[in-house]
């Protein structure tokens, strides 16, 4: 597989490059932790949650094309689609559209999956489809509810969202072929850009789901390191709020993207739930030779 | 007392809703941009019946304060059955309530294990074998020692099971207490 996606790349000139997986800094994002280290006993570094920081400077940097293949890390995530250690595929295409960059994405995954046919779907349309709601206007909890969940009344809005996503959408999705889910809410832009489609604003961000599974993460990418500071600032007060710890902003990344910035796209493919599902297997650690221990 | 989501284990008691709960499935879930969560399967230890909650990964949940003891069964009367602590010699009293699925497994002498919840019996659980002498049954056929041909019995405590048609009555048997079985014969 390693061998294929290679290959992949080479054919559309795509150029391999090899990131830091420690660093001075840790990524910043609402739900996800990251894995510290003591490089010196008063210094720390984190492993990267993906490459996409470095890569970005690689672009501004004037690198064209590039893609990494690697291991990347995430704290407290292990289950049967998670390990703390995973193998990603993340690219970026200089001056490709947003709807180019879905179609390539989706053929790198059919390399290992087949000759599915490929489905888009908004994200507000999964949510009416799926989960019969408007998911700006209606009552979330009351929605859960409907559907025999027991959501927590102390929940946030944006935590339900999350909660309809995970246990009532998510598991429809791809069933016969690559769901591909697109136009987040602002709110779910992360590094992607905010676009006004249909007289509502929506991100510039898309997701591939195959049975269920999630299998990539797509982004118009933000060029501009004053907005990215601003939501990066309003993630770590929300994660201060959530009771975890902020984490500083990487100054050397924010000043890549300004004015040398390309106008890319970029997405990140986890490999090993390509195996899993190449496999049709339920459990990573059922393809994975090393994998940490799952607690049922 | 309580552990947070990612320390739950299957088979670990928990307190939700003032009822105890044995966990029978943790999962992660987690949208990679997204609130991970963990779906609990759990199995009420009073009524027996399942349930699924999810709660946002490292919230905590209450342990449920539950014991397990082995206790001595001594009698029963019309309505409950009367258990004694060998250590103690302290005696409980359990209705017939939570004896019912299991008072043909009783027998005097015997160690069973009783799940006690703040201090209140909820379940009581025979051994998994137990020796019995057969009280009723239709005579013993010789020649046929395959143990493969079957009649109906009765033992001693009043269960009714199927024994070989080799058995007789007056004869001691072992029985598997999870699904009603013959296992074998004791000689003595």
């Amino acid at each position: 597989m390693l061998g294929a996606a290679r290959q992949f790349f080479a054919e559309r000139n795509v150029l391999e490059v090899d990131c830091c997986a420690l660093s001075p800094f840790a990524a910043i994002d609402v739900n996800i932790d990251v894995i510290s280290a003591d490089v010196s006993p008063n210094m720390r570094g984190y492993l990267h949650t993906s490459p996409e920081y470095a890569m970005k400077r690689l672009l501004a940097a004037g690198s064209g094309d590039i893609y990494f293949l690697g291991h990347v890390f995430r704290q407290g995530e292990i289950g049967r689609l998670h390990n703390p250690e995973f193998t990603m595929a993340e690219w970026y295409r200089v001056g490709m559209s947003f709807e180019t960059m879905i179609e390539e994405t989706a053929e790198f995954i059919q390399l290992f999956l087949g000759k599915l046919p490929v489905k888009q779907l908004s994200y507000r349309k999964a949510f009416e489809l799926f989960a019969g709601v408007n998911y700006t206007s209606d009552d979330l909890f009351a929605a859960a509810r409907r559907h025999q969940l027991q959501p927590d009344p102390a929940w946030s809005r944006s935590t339900l969202q999350h909660f309809l996503l995970t246990h009532v959408i998510e598991p429809k999705l791809g069933n016969q072929e690559l769901t591909v889910l697109t136009d987040y809410p602002p709110n779910e832009a992360a590094l992607a850009r905010i676009v006004e489609k249909d007289n509502e604003p929506v991100a510039e961000r898309f997701e591939i789901y195959f049975r269920g599974v999630e299998l990539c993460n797509g982004y118009h990418e933000l060029p501009d390191g004053h907005e990215l500071r601003r939501r990066f600032t309003a993630d770590n007060l929300e994660r201060v709020q959530a009771g975890k710890p902020a984490y500083a902003l990487d100054e050397a990344f924010l000043g890549a993207l300004g004015p040398h910035f390309p106008d890319c796209c970029g997405v990140s493919v986890g490999i090993d739930r390509l195996l899993l599902l190449r496999h049709k297997r339920s459990s990573l650690n059922e393809v994975l030779p090393f994998s940490w221990p799952q607690i049922c | 007392m309580s552990a947070s989501t990612n320390e739950i284990r299957v088979g670990m008691k928990v307190e939700v809703d003032k009822e105890p709960y044995t966990i029978i499935n943790n999962e992660f879930v987690k949208p990679g941009k997204g609130q991970a969560f963990n779906r609990i399967k759990m199995k009420n230890m009073i009524n027996g019946r399942m349930v699924e909650r999810t709660y946002k990964s490292g919230e905590k949940l209450d342990l449920a304060d539950v014991e397990e003891m082995q206790m001595r069964f001594l009698y029963k009367d019309a309505d409950s059955a009367t258990f004694m602590d060998d250590k103690t010699f302290d005696q409980v009293t359990i209705s017939k309530d939570l004896i019912g699925p299991i008072e043909h497994w009783l027998m005097e002498e015997i160690l069973y294990a009783v799940i006690l919840y703040k201090g209140q019996p909820i379940e009581v659980a025979p051994p998994t074998f137990l020796e019995m002498t057969i009280t009723e049954t239709s005579p013993g056929v010789r020649g046929d020692t395959s143990g493969r041909v079957l009649k109906a019995a009765t033992t001693e405590t009043g269960a009714k099971i199927q024994i070989p048609i080799f058995i007789d009555e007056g004869e001691k048997v072992k029985v598997d207490t999870r699904t009603g079985e013959y296992v074998s014969r004791v000689n003595e």
